[in-house]
């Protein structure tokens, strides 16, 4: 068996260990900052991007995955214990989780999303394995124009699953693309929007814009908001959930898995699509679903599950098609680039070691998880009670070296300060800064590809609709746009993403 | 007219703006035709792309209504930014340690109450973190003290 085979190279390039010890590191740092109440899995990424430049690819994609799932568990450390959702994948854990906490069976909750989000690692992984080979050797035979509406299919979806108005998100993905485009342009060498500053030269640096927007605006952004005093929970008590408990929860942890797996792959979908289709499929099919809201087991085992399958196989479209689905999917893609790496369906042919090493390591990583979260939830418990006060310098000096340190350039700190404004203001406007991240990275492939494709056609523009793949991507992404204008479905929408 | 939705009004104006100054500054790079493009074809489009949707958000804010504004806390995004762009400034010749203080101190102001003590004990935590970390445990080539 392939599979096998495969999976046997990435265990040992995971297991080696130097890329234990990165995957360990990784999840523990992951989970420590997640914790941290106010600090979400994008902005811990974000944070802690420039530690992994100095590393090996391996090891670096190894530590990136790891702080990514840790830092999705921590905050739903910090949902369950106090409330505070650290970001909006797991807002449907407090409902149940908070409830749970209160009434002294804070273990048990904790302990059933540990389990339930290892079952999904487990299940995602062995699905990434299976999925990615057949994914990428279709992709290779990508030509430009299938590419590009690729692209254009990928960003739309993404626009449409995220929040908000479409409007705005469609612009915002078209704002990022722009400043993609920034720089020295590949074909011609023409210097484009440099604005006279050689620090522009080689375009915005990908951290730069990164940590502005989901670092130091999301910093602004907190502090006005009134911090809501949280109130950590008694004890915690015993974390191994009771067989009764596991016994109720596993049709749960199945459904979630199953749910989340597949809305993970989707552009947009990831995280947080998925905790909140599986709490709501879970009240649906589940016995008594009254108790739900009133700290129900289930309503934690179900939505920990989907999140953490769904973070995990939005690596899918990122490795196979160099297509991120979130902005930490872009993340990991600027990642790469700094390494040298193109994304692409490539990356599994060409570095067979860092590709399989990164889908072992992700099984580890969650192994992981469960041995470090179950005994360590006291240590936790006490970062809990750091003030925001003391947090949010801290975050903005980390942002600050890592920017410079990308570079050792001094003006990409001017670059993050007016990215920071320029976040907090479209954060007042309610304009999501996802889709922007997505379209910057998205930008320069999607100018080549759409050159090399007119270029074959000479031209013409029809070969978009021409070619049968192309044209499904763009049949796809123009039915997604009419289904969501449509206003019946609008209001469906917002209510199913309603916080 | 009345704006009804001044969320999406000044959103689509943020997006015009942008728009505006792209097209601006690629007035001299060369379109090129479809089936040879030039450095100027894919951003003009995309800045028109982008000035029309801007556009649209204007337009449907004088049809629609929306939320209003909430307040804009300009004191705490200027001590931030102005504390980055310091530390841009000052990490070269300053060196870690003194950017670190300086971006504290601002950081800190920016916040709700301000405790000095509490601040330099912060930025005293803070160099020696990123000291060890950053400098001893990374490698990273940073001065720790300003360079004479």
């Amino acid at each position: 068996m392939d599979v096998i085979s495969n999976l046997g190279l990435g265990f040992a390039v995971a297991l080696t260990l130097q890329n234990t010890a990165y995957c360990f590191i990784g999840v523990l740092l992951g989970t420590v900052i997640g914790v941290l109440p106010g600090i979400g899995p994008v902005t811990t990424v974000a944070m802690l991007l420039p530690i992994s430049f100095t590393l090996q690819p391996e090891a670096a994609l190894i530590m990136l995955a790891g702080i990514y799932y840790g830092a999705q568990y921590g905050g739903s450390t910090t949902a369950i214990l106090v409330n505070i959702p650290g970001e909006a994948s797991s807002v449907v854990t407090t409902i149940d989780g908070h409830q749970m906490a209160r009434q002294g069976r804070a273990g048990p909750a904790l302990g059933i999303a540990a389990l339930g989000s290892f079952f999904a690692g487990c299940v995602a992984t062995l699905l990434i394995a299976l999925a990615a080979p057949p994914l990428a050797s279709i992709a290779l035979q990508f030509g430009p124009a299938e590419y590009f509406s690729l692209m254009v299919c990928g960003l739309i979806a993404a626009v449409v699953l995220a929040r908000g108005s479409l409007l705005k998100a469609v612009a915002m993905v078209v704002l990022g693309l722009l400043l993609g485009l920034v720089g020295t342009d590949v074909n011609s060498g023409a210097r484009r929007f440099n604005f006279g500053m050689t620090g522009l030269a080689d375009g915005i640096e990908f951290v730069a814009i990164s940590m502005a927007i989901y670092g130091i605006a999301e910093v602004v952004y907190n502090l006005e908001k009134q911090q809501a005093a949280g109130v950590v929970a008694g004890a915690v008590g015993r974390v191994w959930p009771s067989l009764a408990d596991i016994k109720q929860c596993a049709g749960s942890i199945l459904r979630g898995t199953a749910l989340g797996a597949i809305l993970g792959v989707l552009p947009g979908g990831g995280a947080l699509l998925a905790s909140f289709a599986a709490y709501t499929l879970e009240k649906k099919v589940a016995s008594a679903p009254r108790q739900f809201g009133n700290g129900d087991i289930r309503g934690v085992a179900a939505p920990e599950s989907a999140n953490n399958a769904g973070a995990q196989t939005s690596f899918i479209p990122m490795l196979t098609l160099g297509i991120p689905g979130n902005p930490t999917m872009a993340m990991m893609i600027g990642a790469l680039m700094i390494h040298g790496i193109a994304p692409g369906p490539r990356v599994m042919t060409d570095r067979p070691g860092l590709f399989w090493g990164l889908i072992a390591s992700m099984w580890l990583g969650n192994l992981m998880l469960v041995v470090l979260n179950l005994p360590m939830v006291g240590v936790w418990v006490r970062l809990l009670r750091v003030p925001y006060r003391l947090l949010y310098p801290a975050i903005i000096a980390f942002c600050c070296i890592g920017a410079y340190t990308i570079n050792n350039k001094p003006f990409d700190a001017f670059v993050m300060a007016f990215f920071a404004v320029f976040g907090y203001v479209a954060l007042k406007l309610d304009c999501e800064p996802a889709p922007l991240i997505l379209g910057f990275v998205l930008g320069p492939m999607m100018e080549e590809n759409l050159r090399r494709a007119l270029l074959i056609s000479r031209g013409d523009p029809m070969v978009f609709l021409q070619e049968p793949i192309s044209l499904a991507f763009l049949l796809v992404a123009a039915g997604l746009l009419v289904v969501i204008a449509a206003p019946a479905i609008r209001v469906g929408r917002e209510e199913s993403l309603k916080e | 007219m009345k704006i009804r939705a001044p969320k999406d009004f000044w959103s689509g104006v943020m997006f015009c703006g942008f728009a505006a100054v792209a097209i601006f500054a690629a007035r001299g790079y060369s379109l090129g035709s479809a089936g040879r493009m030039g450095p100027g074809y894919f951003p003009l489009l995309l800045a028109g792309l982008l000035a029309s949707l801007g556009g649209a958000l204007i337009a449907r804010s004088v049809v629609l209504s929306g939320e209003p504004l909430s307040r804009f806390h300009v004191l705490p995004l200027a001590l931030i930014a102005a504390g980055v762009c310091l530390f841009g400034v000052s990490i070269e010749p300053s060196g870690l340690a003194v950017s670190l203080a300086v971006l504290t101190l601002m950081a800190a102001l920016s916040g709700g109450r301000f405790r000095l003590g509490e601040t330099l004990a912060l930025a005293a935590a803070l160099i020696v973190f990123s000291v060890g970390v950053f400098v001893y445990a990374l490698g990273l080539p940073l001065n720790i003290w300003p360079s004479l």
